[in-house]
């Protein structure tokens, strides 16, 4: 579909991102904790991508079965498999 | 103790321990990840090994060098594009010859046929036989794929850090080479990242037999030169410690891909407008340009003991196709050293405009048309469970189990004839196995 | 309990952090916090007030960091996880790894008096000015359970025996102390003085030479000065038991507790203040006169070491 509504939807999708971004800097003099408070993310298992070889495997399953890409990084160096 | 020794000795002693300054943040560790990946897609289709390796090796001053090897077994029978009929169907395609993996003699009453006139040294033709009723599956799918990337990272200044990276894949029929760089920024006492990367691939496509003509008759000829493509990706990404319990990201990826992006080996029925029946089969046609667009927002955060992990992706293409993601889930230590993590995935994808079960023989062709069912509407879900367990310093090993179903409308309410009868969208279910084993160097 | 000389009551929030007050002085700046359950005071003899903060914000930041990491109050931090898994394994990190360096070594130069796995007695040893001692029978069955040497540390791993426990109590506010001086003289060459609840430490003398005047508290009138002392470099550190103790039969048990009996050292002096190049070396030493009880003044004499006490 080519209709306006739609391509309004397209932009906006990209446009709540960016205003999301930089809401967040903005307002960003005194946001996340204090250093000591730093404790529970200084874990492994806190860290956004603790198990790369386990995301390659999903991200590698679901590209070659979904029409969609990206999201968490680049999908690293594409099959023929899409 | 001697005299006044006491007071040297403890002074050695604190110098030892204020001396080098231990400071707060640990700092990255010299690392590998392995893990081997079992496929098994159900009613005897694709089936995949995959082993894969992952190092990171910490150099003085946080400089980074990481390498990934990954090696991709797949062999089974794949859907070919076109729709089941109530009578039975032949399709042919180029092979390889005699020796090599593509033939398989075994796979369903696959038969090689002498190479047709003018086709040209080393090419043979395969034909294979569709039951009525079952969904024309190519038996001859075999694979074998190794990729390798390299990376490197080092910090610029106090609070920024660049990487470049380089990846090569390639398998009998496909070649990839993709180079990225990325620079992030950090602020607020580094509670907040901002990222900038781009990305650039270049691919080859070169099928056995060559590339068709999109909307020409399936045949055993000799067909066109590779196909190539190149796509270009940049994605701006914002990651925030919120508070000590939670952390975001938020990213948004642009990107445009230009070239060769049609499957070469797919085919669309093009069928009866009365009875349904097929007719012809025609090598299918996307356009050569594609622009995607997502945004992606992962959560991750520490209640009580469990990390609970919520992510969802919004995707919208220049073919019309969209797509929603949402994945959660939640980790939970059972003792101190093993770990339960179930997980679960929705996924929701929006047909690409040009997508089409089949054509109807009485029609003027569109512009494009894929059947495709992986550009189709469907949903899917994952269901999966992770055990981990440490086991000594720093490593671990785990098994991960999941099950995945894929879903789309089997019967369209305009089916024309004896395919209002037939199953356009063959449920895909499969199940996957992935045992791992991380430890530090 | 020593206490800088304050000044104005007049102090202002800052900004960056809602727990940290900064005020003028004479010659620089006061920034005060709380942490460690003690207050904390900086002082920066500066002119520039970007300056005095940053060094406050260092400073309440080293201190809160090392309260979080090394508090055996919490239940989510390296200490806590040690002592949760006794009998078992535990990898450290490289800073915890240094302090139980230290603890395992002065252990040995004490002669077993300095003891980081005696935190199981404060399970008996309740110290709220009341007069329940607790017996003999409990004192002894927890004295299995005590002892670094049934520790295994190779470094940077630790093993406790099922049961026991370590607790950072005795040096963790002199290595804040400590810690926190090092990183304010990463921002700045002017003289700093910092002082958590009683231990202190200064970068050096005033910019004009002379000494920086900090108050002893009396053990008897608490919050009221007993005398004065003048520090021009090094560090001081105070052990007693002028907050916590236990009264019983007109005899005053301090609380800092012998490892080798299981029980207050006896004849213990009511406080020590020593005088050392750093606040670890000065609470180190301090902790140690005490555990000497009535020998405690010999013991300084001995070693040539810069107190004072109150008997």
């Amino acid at each position: 579909m080519t209709n306006r509504f739609s391509a309004c939807l397209r932009l906006r999708a990209s446009g709540v991102a960016l205003f999301l971004a930089t809401g967040l800097i903005a307002g960003c003099d005194a946001i996340g904790p204090q250093p000591w408070d730093r404790d529970l993310m200084a874990q492994q298992r806190m860290q956004l991508n603790p198990y790369p070889v386990e995301a390659a495997a999903d991200d590698h399953i679901y590209f070659s079965k979904e029409g969609s890409s990206g999201g968490r990084a680049f999908a690293g160096g594409g099959c023929g498999c899409n | 103790m001697a005299r006044g020794k006491l007071q040297a000795t403890l002074a050695g002693l604190a110098a030892g321990l204020l001396g080098n300054g231990a400071q707060a943040a640990d700092p990255a560790v010299s690392h590998v990840d392995t893990g081997i990946l079992f496929y098994q897609e159900l009613g005897g289709r694709v089936q995949a090994i995959e082993p894969e390796l992952n190092g990171t090796l910490v150099f003085p001053d946080q400089h980074i060098l990481t390498l990934g090897i990954v090696s991709d077994t797949l062999t089974g029978a794949s859907p070919n594009g076109a729709v089941p009929s109530s009578k039975s169907q032949t399709f042919v395609t180029p092979a390889k010859p005699q020796g090599s993996s593509s033939v398989t003699s075994a796979s369903g009453g696959t038969v090689v046929l002498p190479p047709p006139s003018g086709s040209g040294p080393g090419l043979l033709v395969r034909q294979y036989k569709v039951a009525p009723g079952a969904t024309p599956l190519d038996p001859g799918f075999s694979d074998q794929r190794y990729a390798v990337n390299l990376g490197w990272a080092q910090p610029i200044d106090e609070s920024r850090t660049a990487s470049v990276s380089g990846t090569y894949s390639t398998e009998h029929d496909y070649r990839s080479i993709s180079g990225s760089a990325s620079i992030a920024q950090d602020l607020n006492s580094k509670n907040t990242t901002l990222n900038l990367a781009v990305n650039f691939e270049s691919d080859l496509s070169q099928p056995i037999g060559g590339t068709p003509t999109p909307f020409t008759q399936m045949s055993g000829q000799l067909k066109g030169p590779n196909g190539s493509r190149t796509e270009s990706d940049v994605v701006l990404g914002l990651t925030q410690i919120v508070n000590r319990y939670w952390i975001l990201q938020l990213n948004y990826q642009y990107g445009y891909s230009n070239g060769y992006q049609n499957d070469p080996y797919r085919i669309i029925s093009v069928v009866d407008p009365v009875s349904g029946n097929p007719m012809s089969y025609l090598y299918e046609n996307r356009p050569k340009t594609r622009m995607k667009q997502s945004v992606y927002l992962e959560n991750k955060i520490h209640i009580d003991d469990d990390i609970v992990d919520v992510s969802a992706r919004y995707y919208r293409d220049s073919w019309g196709l969209s797509s929603t993601t949402l994945e959660v889930s939640d980790r939970s230590a059972l003792t101190r050293d093993l770990y339960f993590e179930p997980l679960v995935r929705w996924y929701r994808q929006s047909a690409a405009s040009f997508y089409r079960d089949y054509l109807v023989a009485n029609q003027s062709l569109p512009q494009y048309a894929s059947s495709d069912t992986r550009l189709g509407s469907f949903d899917a879900f994952t269901f999966g469970a992770k055990f981990g367990l440490a086991v000594g310093e720093g490593s671990e090993i785990s098994l991960r189990g999941e099950y995945y179903v894929q879903s789309g409308n089997q019967h369209p309410s305009n089916a024309i004839g004896q395919l209002a009868h037939q199953n356009l969208f063959p449920t895909l279910s499969a199940v996957g196995l992935m045992l791992g084993y991380s430890f530090d160097l | 309990m020593p206490n800088a000389v304050s000044s104005p009551i007049v102090t202002e929030e800052v900004n960056a952090s809602p727990t940290l007050r900064i005020a003028p002085e004479p010659n620089g700046y006061r920034l005060s916090f709380n942490a460690m359950a003690c207050p904390c005071e900086v002082r920066v003899e500066v002119s520039d007030v970007t300056v005095a903060i940053e060094v406050g914000l260092v400073a309440e930041a080293e201190a809160k960091r090392i309260e979080s990491k090394f508090s055996r109050y919490r239940d989510d931090n390296i200490v806590a996880e040690i002592n949760r898994n006794s009998g078992h394994d535990v990898r450290v990190d490289p800073e915890t790894a240094q302090l139980l360096d230290f603890a395992s070594q002065f252990h040995e130069v004490s002669g077993g008096r300095f003891d980081i796995t005696s935190g199981v007695l404060r399970r008996i040893w309740h110290f709220d000015g009341s007069d329940k001692l607790p017996s003999d029978g409990e004192i002894k069955a927890l004295r299995l359970f005590i002892g670094w040497r049934k520790v295994r540390w190779r470094n940077p791993v630790i093993r406790l025996k099922p049961g026991m426990e370590i607790d950072f109590g005795g040096i963790g506010k002199e290595y804040a102390v400590d810690s926190a001086l090092v990183a304010a003289q990463k921002i700045t060459k002017a003289p700093v003085l910092i002082n958590f609840g009683g231990d202190l430490r200064v970068s050096g003398p005033h910019a004009d030479g002379s000494r920086w005047r900090v108050a002893i508290e009396s053990t008897d009138h608490l919050g009221k000065p007993a005398g004065m002392l003048e520090i021009a470099e090094g560090a001081l550190a105070t052990s007693g038991d002028a907050r916590r103790f236990l009264l019983k039969d007109g005899v005053r048990y301090g609380h800092i507790l012998n490892p080798l009996s299981g029980r207050p050292v006896a004849g213990a002096p009511r406080s020590v203040t020593v005088a050392a190049a750093t606040c670890i070396e000065a609470g180190m030493l301090a902790t140690l006169a005490v555990l000497h009880g009535r020998l405690a003044e010999k013991f300084l004499e001995r070693e040539k070491i810069q107190a004072w006490f109150i008997q």
